[in-house]
C-alpha cells in the first residue's frame, strides 16, 4: 500500500451553491437540520415501472426531450457570478459521473435519434457550454463518485501554477432510469431506505439529483480549502480492501493537514454496510473527537456531483451555524462518533469532507473558515 | 433438497461464468463459491449469476446481503430458490 499524501495548496471559495431535491444549498441545509427526507419510493424505471426504490429526483424521473436535467441545469447555472467563463484566465471545469447517459437508454426504448444529442459526455457538456455562454477553455473530468474532488484538485493546481485567475467548477448528476437500474441490479439500491452508518442486517442506498458550482481563487475568502487528498487502493472494482486500508490512507493524509484544529467530518456514508462500517471505524480511530455525519440518507447519493454538492451544503450549514446530523439513521451505529442530531458549528474550526467511488477511490479535503 | 436442482445450478454457474476449466460435477454442494481460491468468483460474477437466476427461476433477490447469503454455495442457493418458490406458491 502506497501511503497517500495531501496537497497543502490553499484556495478560497468565492462563491458556491447547489441544487438538490430539497432546493438550493441553504434550503437543503435547513431541511436536513429538520430531518426532512428528499428520498421517496419510486419505480426504478420511472414510467416503465419496476420495483419501488428510494429516489430523490427533482420532478419526474422519466427521460424526456430535452432531457429533464437540461432546463434544471440551465436555471441553476444562471446564478453563477458573471464573468468571461471559459476564456484563457477563467477556465471552467465540468465534472459528472453520468452526464446525460439516461438519454441513451431513452434512445434504445424509443428509437428517437434526438435523444442521442444529449447522451454522451461531449454532447452534454457542449449543451452546457452553449447554454451558459462559456468559451473554449472547458475541461471535463469523470471518475465515478470522486469526480468532483478531481475537478477541485485540478482547479487548485491551475490556480497555484499561475495558469488561471479564477476557476469555475461545475458538477452535476441527475438520476435516470438507466442509472437507477444499474444500481438496482447490484442490489444495493433496493426497497429499503438508506440509513448511513447504521448497524443493521441489510444495507441500501438511495439516489438523488445534484448539481453544484464553486468559484475558486487564491484571494482571501471566508471559506477555504487547505488540503486535499486522493487515493486509489486498486483492490477491486466494487469492494474495498477488507481491513479498511484505503480509507486509512486517505484519513492519514488529511490528519496531517488538520493539525490541532477541532474538526467535524462529512463522510461519504451512502448506506451500504461494508463500506459504511470501514469508513466509520477508520475515521473514528483517526479522529476520535470528531462527529461524523452523512446526508445521503435524505438526499440520496448524488454520485459524481456529491463532493461539490455537499461542499456547498456544508458552507450553507456553517453560515447558519448548525450542522445537520446523519439524517435517516436512528442507530445503533458502527461507531459512537456518528452524529445523529444537528450540532453547533461554533464548536469546531474546520471540517473534513470525504467521498469514495467504485474502483477503491478515496478522496478528502479540509474546509476551513474565518 | 432436490439433486436435479443442484445439478441444474452447477451447470448454470459454469455456463454463466464461462468456467471453461470446471465441469459442473466438479463443484461440491457445500464449497464456498466466493472467496475460494478454487473458483475465485467476485461481485461482478455475483451480479451475472443473480440476473440469470432471477430470470431462470422467477425468484427475486432483494438486497446485496441476501444475494451474498444465497450465493454462499450451491447448497445454499438451491435452498434459497426452493424456499422462495414455496413462499410464492
Amino acid at each position: 500500500m502506497i501511503p497517500a499524501s495531501a496537497e497543502l495548496l490553499d484556495i478560497g471559495i468565492a462563491a458556491a451553491d447547489a441544487m438538490t431535491a430539497l432546493g438550493n444549498a441553504r434550503a437543503t441545509a435547513a431541511a436536513l437540520v429538520e430531518n426532512r427526507l428528499a428520498l421517496r419510493p419510486q419505480p426504478v424505471f420511472g414510467r416503465d415501472g419496476g420495483d419501488p426504490v428510494p429516489l430523490a429526483a427533482i420532478g419526474q424521473l422519466d427521460e424526456s426531450l430535452p432531457p429533464r436535467w437540461l432546463p434544471l441545469a440551465r436555471s441553476f447555472l444562471a446564478g453563477i457570478p458573471a464573468a468571461e467563463w471559459g476564456s484563457g484566465r477563467l477556465p471552467v471545469i465540468v465534472t459528472s459521473s453520468n452526464f446525460g447517459v439516461g438519454s441513451l437508454y431513452a434512445f434504445v426504448r424509443d428509437h428517437d435519434a434526438r435523444h442521442l444529442e444529449h447522451g454522451t459526455p461531449f454532447a452534454a457538456v457542449r449543451l452546457l457550454r452553449s447554454t451558459c455562454g462559456w468559451g473554449d477553455n472547458v475541461t471535463v473530468f469523470s471518475h465515478a463518485c470522486v469526480t468532483a474532488h478531481l475537478g477541485l484538485l485540478h482547479a487548485t493546481r491551475l490556480l497555484h501554477a499561475g495558469l488561471a485567475d479564477r476557476v469555475l467548477l461545475v458538477s452535476f448528476d441527475f438520476v435516470s432510469p438507466f442509472v437507477a437500474g444499474g444500481f438496482h441490479s447490484l442490489k444495493i439500491l433496493n426497497s429499503g431506505m438508506p440509513a448511513p452508518y447504521a448497524k443493521r442486517e441489510i444495507g441500501s442506498i438511495g439516489l438523488g439529483d445534484g448539481i453544484a458550482y464553486a468559484v475558486l481563487s487564491r484571494e482571501h475568502a471566508a471559506f477555504r480549502i487547505t488540503a486535499q487528498a486522493l487515493h486509489n487502493e486498486m483492490f477491486h472494482f466494487t469492494s474495498n480492501e477488507p481491513t479498511g486500508a484505503g480509507f486509512a490512507a486517505c484519513a492519514a493524509a488529511v490528519k496531517f493537514a488538520v493539525g490541532g484544529r477541532r474538526v467535524w467530518i462529512k463522510g461519504h456514508g451512502t448506506g451500504t454496510l461494508e463500506a459504511g462500517r470501514l469508513e466509520a471505524e477508520v475515521f473514528s480511530r483517526a479522529f476520535p473527537a470528531a462527529p461524523l455525519v452523512s446526508w445521503k440518507g435524505s438526499l440520496g447519493h448524488t454520485l459524481g456531483s456529491c463532493g461539490l454538492v455537499e461542499l456547498a451544503i456544508a458552507i450553507a450549514a456553517l453560515q447558519a451555524n448548525v450542522i445537520p446530523g446523519t439524517v435517516g439513521t436512528s442507530g445503533p451505529c458502527f461507531t459512537d462518533t456518528v452524529a445523529l442530531a444537528p450540532f453547533h458549528a461554533s464548536m469546531f474550526d474546520a471540517a473534513i469532507l470525504t467521498s469514495n467511488a467504485f474502483g477503491g477511490a478515496h478522496a478528502a479535503f479540509v474546509l476551513t473558515h474565518d | 433438497m432436490s439433486e436435479p436442482l443442484r445439478n441444474r445450478l452447477k451447470k448454470l454457474i459454469v455456463d454463466t461464468l464461462r468456467l471453461d476449466d470446471v465441469a459442473p460435477i466438479d463443484i461440491p454442494d457445500d464449497e464456498p463459491l466466493f472467496g475460494s481460491p478454487r473458483f475465485g468468483l467476485d461481485s461482478i460474477d455475483a451480479l451475472e449469476l443473480v440476473v440469470r437466476i432471477e430470470k431462470e427461476f422467477g425468484v427475486k433477490i432483494g438486497s446485496s446481503e441476501e444475494s451474498r447469503r444465497a450465493l454462499a454455495s450451491v447448497a445454499t442457493l438451491a435452498a434459497y430458490i426452493e424456499s422462495s418458490r414455496r413462499a410464492n406458491a
